[in-house]
């Protein structure tokens, strides 16, 4: 089974996340309507689209932390919705998910936040878990700040050290929360570097949730663009951008109106400003 | 020093400091402080009234604790109370027909026997018995007597001013 | 009318409300203690920060408790001529009452509210989540070493608080009022019980310590992930655990002692 997986590298055949048919209600707002989607094995996918269209929300039913009202999300094979509590952390010890905040353990500094899952889990002579963690701080390039604590790290290096936590499993999958946000452009090119060494050298699958379209191009191999609960739009990166569906003009082109406007719904301008006269 | 290893000395510390404190208020501030550990041997004594006396009261000889009350049953034959002390073995000397008071350690304090020592060659040993015995003082019936006048001979039951 | 009644009974139901919600987190944390037991660094570091680090609070506290409580009841034994019962009254208070009471009062705002703002802290920044990511129950992890170090912290808190109460009162009484130093002594020892003074207020000590630790854990657990929320939760601990610590000291001292 497993020597037909690898021998057959067809992402279409055998996707590693499948979403199918997920419909999630979060305080009365329909989050996914019945969402579809694939995450081939060994690609770099992201998921775009406007904001408040649940993209984090998706990545959390993808861990299991959240569960949908209706449909499945199968990750290599498991149901994630139906695995009991000792399932679901096996599998997660072979996710890396790396936190929009990084949310490292401020009272540990960055050894011990990136030894902790090795520590939490595995009874290992303390030598081993020094290796293994300077060799993940290391291929982060931040094994000479292994004694500082978080509050002393910027938001660029918090990250890194939170994608070396992430990879200390060496994980099939790894999700990045906008993993771009409020980096400069230095900063902004190491993760992205990164994620592709992380992929490219490792064969670690990545998803990527993530608002910044020249990072994404450079990283991503395929691009899902959700919208009102719904996939609207998927492919290549460049294929995405040419492709002439509304949503992809407004979203890639930027333009004020379209399929997602500009207002939020709201009753009639004139009722709010105490005009009921007029219409009621 | 290992900021980890010094946070773990703290903590064995304040756990140790912490036991400390209540081994001292259970040993050294209440009534196990009368407890006598040491070998002992049992002396009784009948007294008419015991008072407030209580068991584990402190037994002294010339204000220094020599033992501790053991018992305090009612003797239904006599009708008195009879009490077992346990006098600690070191204090083998005393002699046989010492006097035994009930006394109270200040006007709203405890009571406790007090020994006064007779003159008899031999000495209290397990079993003995003390026969000159003194009951507790009834408050009550001090004022009964100062009311009624020093001499007291009579204590009339239906006290008439 | 009708908005009154709602004024008066919505924040009752809403409390009593918290008080349910506290006790299934109660039910679920009491599931998660054995995988928790297996932290003990977490927990040793825990009793350190609810325990060692009130030290300092508790034995001055005791202190003045103790010297304010002598002179109260010196005050109060002369009048009926019974000062040389001060070490006993002292003693007894400090064992009974006020060494549970007040010790639980100083650590429901001093550690209380520390764990609660750490913990809130923790949830509003993702740690708790990062947690479950990387397989690592938070339940486990963050709540039951902070409650079971509040555990182990509470009892010898009170003793402390308590030594230091006795040593205050015998400051003022025997140093100050001039009350003979062995009659507070022995007046004590004869009066004082291990069983029913010492040890049941020990037992008040770790009922407190378990419910102010509790709710702690638990506020800071559901704080909303905002600088408000965590405020208000802070402020919910110290204000829940006092009601709670005199209630339940109401509860243990008509039925237990």
């Amino acid at each position: 089974m497993s020597a037909s997986a690898t021998a057959n590298r067809d992402p279409a055949a055998d996707p590693l996340v499948q979403v199918r048919g997920l419909t999630a209600v979060l305080s009365g707002k329909t989050v996914f309507d019945a969402l579809d989607l694939d995450i081939a094995r060994g690609s770099v996918t992201a998921i775009m689209g406007p904001s408040g269209t649940g993209k984090t929300t998706l990545l959390k039913h993808i861990t299991g932390q959240m569960h949908g009202a209706a449909g499945q999300v199968l990750v290599d094979g498991q149901d994630v919705v139906r695995l009991p509590r000792e399932g679901l952390y096996r599998l997660r010890k072979r996710i890396g998910y790396l936190f929009q905040n990084s949310a490292l353990l401020t009272d540990y500094d960055v050894f011990e936040n990136v030894a902790f899952p090795l520590r939490a889990h595995a009874r290992l002579p303390e030598d081993l878990i020094r290796n293994v963690v300077l060799t993940k701080l290391q291929a982060v390039g931040l094994r000479g700040a292994a004694r500082l604590l978080p509050s002393e790290l910027s938001g660029g290096m918090a990250r890194r050290v939170a994608l070396a936590r992430a990879i200390v499993f060496d994980p099939m999958l790894i999700l990045y929360d906008e993993p771009f946000v409020g980096l400069d452009p230095i900063a902004l090119n190491q993760v992205l570097k990164l994620i592709r060494t992380l992929n490219q050298e490792l064969g670690i699958t990545s998803v990527l949730v993530a608002h910044e379209f020249e990072a994404v191009r450079e990283a991503a191999d395929h691009v899902h663009l959700i919208a009102g609960g719904k996939r609207v739009a998927s492919g290549a990166p460049e294929d995405l951008v040419r492709a002439d569906s509304p949503w992809t003009a407004q979203f890639f082109g930027g333009a004020l109106e379209g399929p997602v406007p500009f207002q939020y719904p709201a009753p009639p301008l004139a009722r709010d400003f105490g005009f009921v006269g007029a219409t009621a | 020093m290992n900021p980890r290893r010094s946070y773990a000395a703290g903590t064995g510390l304040f756990i140790l400091l912490g036991f400390a404190a209540l081994a001292y208020l259970a040993t050294q501030t209440t009534s196990l402080v009368n407890f006598e550990s040491g070998p002992s041997y049992d002396v009784t004594a009948e007294f008419t009234n015991i008072g407030g006396l209580k068991d584990r009261a402190p037994v002294k000889l010339a204000g220094v604790r020599v033992g501790t009350v053991k018992s305090i049953v009612l003797d239904q034959k006599s009708m008195d109370a009879k009490v077992t002390m346990a006098i600690a073995d070191r204090y083998d000397q005393i002699p046989e027909d010492s006097y035994a008071k009930i006394m109270t350690s200040g006007l709203l304090g405890d009571q406790f026997i007090s020994l006064s020592p007779g003159g008899s060659p031999t000495n209290l040993k397990n079993g003995s018995v003390l026969d000159n015995t003194q009951s507790a003082l009834q408050l009550e019936d001090l004022i009964g007597k100062f009311l009624t006048g020093s001499g007291g001979g009579k204590s009339s039951s239906s006290n008439k001013p | 009318m009708k908005q009154f009644v709602a004024r008066v009974f919505d924040p009752l139901l809403d409390g009593l409300a918290d008080v349910g919600r506290t006790g299934w987190f109660f039910i679920g944390l009491l599931l998660a203690l054995p995988r928790g037991l297996t932290y003990p660094r977490e927990l040793l570091r825990q009793i350190w920060f609810v325990g060692a680090k009130s030290l300092i609070i508790i034995m001055i506290s005791g202190l003045f408790v103790g010297m304010v409580l002598s002179l109260q009841l010196y005050y109060t034994l002369s009048i009926f001529g019974g000062t040389s019962a001060l070490g006993t009254v002292i003693a007894l208070s400090l064992y009974r009452e006020l060494g549970p009471v007040v010790t639980a009062l100083l650590f429901a705002g001093r550690a209380g509210t520390a764990i609660t703002a750490e913990v809130g802290l923790m949830r509003a920044t993702d740690q708790l989540s990062a947690m479950e990511m990387m397989a690592v129950d938070p339940l486990a992890f963050v709540a039951s070493p902070r409650f079971l170090a509040g555990l182990i912290a509470m009892p010898l808190l009170v003793a402390v608080f308590n030594m230091m109460g006795l040593f205050g009162g015998h400051l003022v009484g025997v140093t100050w009022l001039g009350i003979d130093n062995g009659t507070f002594w022995s007046n004590m020892t004869g009066n004082v019980s291990v069983w029913k003074d010492v040890i049941s207020g020990e037992w008040k000590a770790l009922a407190f310590g378990a419910l102010v630790s509790l709710i702690a854990v638990y506020q800071g657990y559901s704080a909303p992930p905002t600088s408000e929320g965590v405020a208000n939760a802070t402020t919910r601990t110290v204000v829940s655990s006092s009601i709670a610590i005199l209630a339940l000291d109401f509860v243990l001292t008509a039925f237990l002692m």
